[in-house]
């Protein structure tokens, strides 16, 4: 699949018409891609692009207007076809603030009052995570398709229960692992399917930042309700919040979910009454003994986040959108001089002269995965796809074992920290 | 060095060669720091943004490489100078605009150019700028340098044959090729590089090549590909390349420069004060069709 500059989507709110170019453009590239076995959900990008016309508009309604939300809201103002219909927070500043980004939206504190309103074709779910499950559920049983934030659910009980809804409800699922829409992931999916790096021996992927993960609070009584991420009764902390996207792109590039995970995590450095691990450590293992090497800190972020996928032809760094080959090819003329010594030859190669050219510096420093860095990550597709599959009324294939298997993961990895002890792939969990 | 460096281990097994050329990068990656006037944190840069107002001491290392570039332009007769890069930058500026600076701004460039007015203190170890605007630069030194260190220290380290180049217009080799008593390097003909215009037979030796050129032989952007003669300010004419053999590095790198900007009737007198050297310099002239290379001048063959 080539990707060039001209696939890139305009930034700011430009207009739906680059929008809607830039998505047929994308779904001529989708449907000419030799690796759409491997990417079922991008299928409904090769939908035809919609026009203005009222039947094609897909309404929607959004829960949880924090960070995420905004963002969600900002893609969602610019994918072709879609309405913002409803909007929904039980934190009032939140809700005002996104009413006043989004002409014409209802607002409502309790969402399911939202899933009450006519009309709704779907749901963005992008609360907490101990929301996730009651809120898929309900929005099932309403008979809502369903986009959910990452990671999946706070139990790998609810997990199964949101794949069981979702299996007897033909609605769309999607999950918020936006990589999966990512050209650079998928440039770096087709370099290891067409054996770049030869077999993948490892893959080792860690998230480090220096800062003690805290939004502000106005009122020290909303302290757990803002800072949910830092207490246990509502995530995983680093676990469900950052690992869960390198942990999907593992199962995807490896196409198995972990047979079992050992891992510790502890707080050993923002001691201030925060409940979730501040440092973890895990290794999970797949079939074949192939493991997969996680760690997440916020108390250094000298390396940044990035996953590695390791052969032993070469490493590709999905973040950074590079490929390190083991061997780089020599330069022409040190090439036929191997080629000399190796077949015993001893002949001269016209090898020397002057030189003003810095040339291929790119061997030592990585190959760029695209040419021109897509200007989307994946959040903005997500969306596009999103809204398409539910004109078409079609779910999206494979997204929801993507949603469990990394869902199902980092739970795994936060038990087992937990329990000191290794924890297995849960028998009988079925998508 | 902005460029590609290879190295080519024989004869070594592969574990240890890995072990090798790490050394090998971290090595030139040191030296790089040590010398490119690029890297804002560097000594030299921090030499030439200070040196034309106070006395800098530079590091140790840095100190004698400045002694060394002394020497050789004292024996180059002041063919080899590190002072010129006012003026090269002067030409640069105006060629890639295709223009040709004035008198005036030659003039002005070459009152900032000039080993002379580099004065090391030997006492103090200190380097002072005579001139404002004044700066080093050690781009026909380096790569030389580099390369005489780290054969070197492969020596030291038992390796007996190996073939190091930067860009391959440096190349210093370790003992001979495996099947034969030399490595013989040709001389690529630079618009047909297939073709050899001259072979080096090297044994513990080093090759450099400088030369002119009309385009990037890699067929991208136009690189500066001129060569400023410090006597008169001007890059030197026509298109022509210089390949200098010599037990030394360094001097294989000195002298490929020298010799280019040093007139046909004088080299001879200016080789008198080295020894085991052996140039060659090759001319391309233009016709209707093509340029063909020439060999105009030789030495030591």
């Amino acid at each position: 699949m080539d990707y060039d500059s001209s696939l890139s989507p305009g930034s700011g709110d430009s207009g739906r018409a680059h929008r809607r170019e830039f998505l047929k453009r994308l779904a001529a590239v989708a449907g000419s891609s030799t690796l759409l076995a491997e990417l079922p959900w991008w299928a409904p990008l090769r939908a035809a692009p919609v026009g203005d016309s009222p039947a094609d508009r897909v309404r929607i309604g959004l829960v949880g207007a924090g960070d995420r939300g905004n963002l969600h809201i900002t893609n969602l103002l610019r994918t072709p076809g879609v309405e913002i219909a409803a909007l929904c927070d039980d934190y009032e500043p939140h809700l005002q603030a996104a009413l006043a980004r989004v002409k014409g939206a209802k607002g409502f504190a309790d969402y399911r009052q939202m899933l009450d309103m006519p009309g709704l074709d779907g749901v963005l779910i992008a609360t907490p995570l101990y929301l996730h499950a009651p809120m898929c559920l309900d929005a099932f049983s309403a008979g809502k398709h369903v986009f959910c934030e990452k990671s999946l659910a706070y139990t790998i009980e609810e997990c199964q229960a949101i794949a069981d809804a979702y299996r007897g409800s033909k609605k769309v699922f999607q999950i918020g692992h936006q990589r999966m829409f990512s050209p650079v992931f998928l440039r770096a999916l087709e370099l290891v399917r067409n054996g770049t790096i030869g077999q993948i021996t490892q893959i080792r992927a860690y998230w480090h930042r220096n800062n003690n993960w805290r939004r502000p609070v106005p009122n020290p009584s909303l302290e757990r309700r803002i800072n949910w991420r830092l207490y246990r009764e509502y995530s995983c902390g680093l676990m469900t919040e950052l690992a869960s996207h390198h942990m999907q792109v593992a199962n995807w590039f490896l196409d198995a979910h972990p047979v079992s995970c050992a891992g510790y995590g502890s707080i050993n450095y923002w001691k201030d009454g925060r409940e979730v691990y501040d440092n973890v450590n895990l290794v999970y293992q797949y079939p074949n003994g192939t493991n997969v090497v996680y760690d997440s800190l916020i108390s250094n972020r000298y390396y940044g986040f990035e996953i590695q996928v390791m052969g032993p032809k070469g490493t590709i760094e999905g973040e950074s959108g590079k490929l390190y080959a083991e061997n780089p090819p020599p330069a022409p003329g040190i090439l036929q001089l191997i080629n000399g010594i190796e077949s015993g030859f001893f002949d001269t190669v016209p090898i020397g002269g002057a030189s003003w050219v810095p040339d291929l510096k790119k061997d030592t420093k990585g190959q760029p995965l695209v040419q021109d860095e897509p200007a989307d990550d994946g959040s903005s597709l997500e969306l596009a796809a999103y809204a398409n599959a539910i004109r078409l009324g079609e779910p999206i294939p494979g997204m929801m074992e993507q949603a469990c298997r990394a869902g199902v993961c980092v739970l795994m990895g936060e038990a087992s920290m937990e329990q000191q002890k290794e924890i297995a792939w849960p028998e009988g969990f079925r998508v | 060095m902005n460029t590609r460096f290879s190295i080519v281990l024989v004869d070594i097994d592969t574990d240890k060669a890995e072990e090798l050329a790490v050394a090998a990068e971290n090595d030139l990656r040191a030296h790089e720091r040590m010398m490119s006037r690029f890297d804002a944190q560097g000594p030299l840069s921090d030499l030439n943004r200070s040196a034309g107002h106070i006395a800098i001491q530079p590091p140790q290392e840095l100190w004698e490489i400045l002694l060394l570039c002394r020497e050789y332009w004292r024996r180059t007769h002041g063919a080899f100078d590190i002072t010129l890069w006012p003026i090269h930058h002067l030409w640069r500026e105006h060629l890639e605009r295709g223009e040709e600076p004035s008198g005036e701004d030659i003039d002005h460039a070459r009152a900032q150019t000039g080993f002379a007015r580099l004065h090391l203190d030997e006492a103090a170890q200190t380097v002072r700028f005579e001139r404002e605007g004044m700066s080093i630069d050690l781009g026909g030194f380096g790569k030389g340098y580099a390369l005489e260190r780290l054969a070197a220290s492969l020596r030291a380290q038992g390796v007996e044959r190996a073939f190091l180049s930067f860009g391959e217009s440096s190349i210093t080799v370790l003992g001979s090729h495996p099947y034969g008593p030399a490595w013989p390097v040709g001389i690529a003909n630079m618009f047909q590089p297939a073709q050899t215009v001259h072979a080096f037979q090297l044994h513990n030796a080093s090759l450099s090549s400088s030369g002119t050129a009309p385009f990037n032989r890699m067929g991208g952007q136009r690189p500066f590909g001129q060569i400023i003669d410090p006597r008169s300010g001007r890059p030197i004419e026509g298109y022509r390349t210089m390949s200098v053999a010599s037990p030394s590095g360094i001097e294989a790198e000195v002298l490929s420069t020298a010799l280019l900007v040093t007139p046909a009737r004088d080299r001879q007198q200016l080789l008198s004060g080295f020894s085991c050297i052996s140039a060659v310099e090759t001319v391309y002239h233009s016709d209707a069709e093509d340029f063909a290379p020439n060999i105009e001048w030789k030495y030591g063959l």
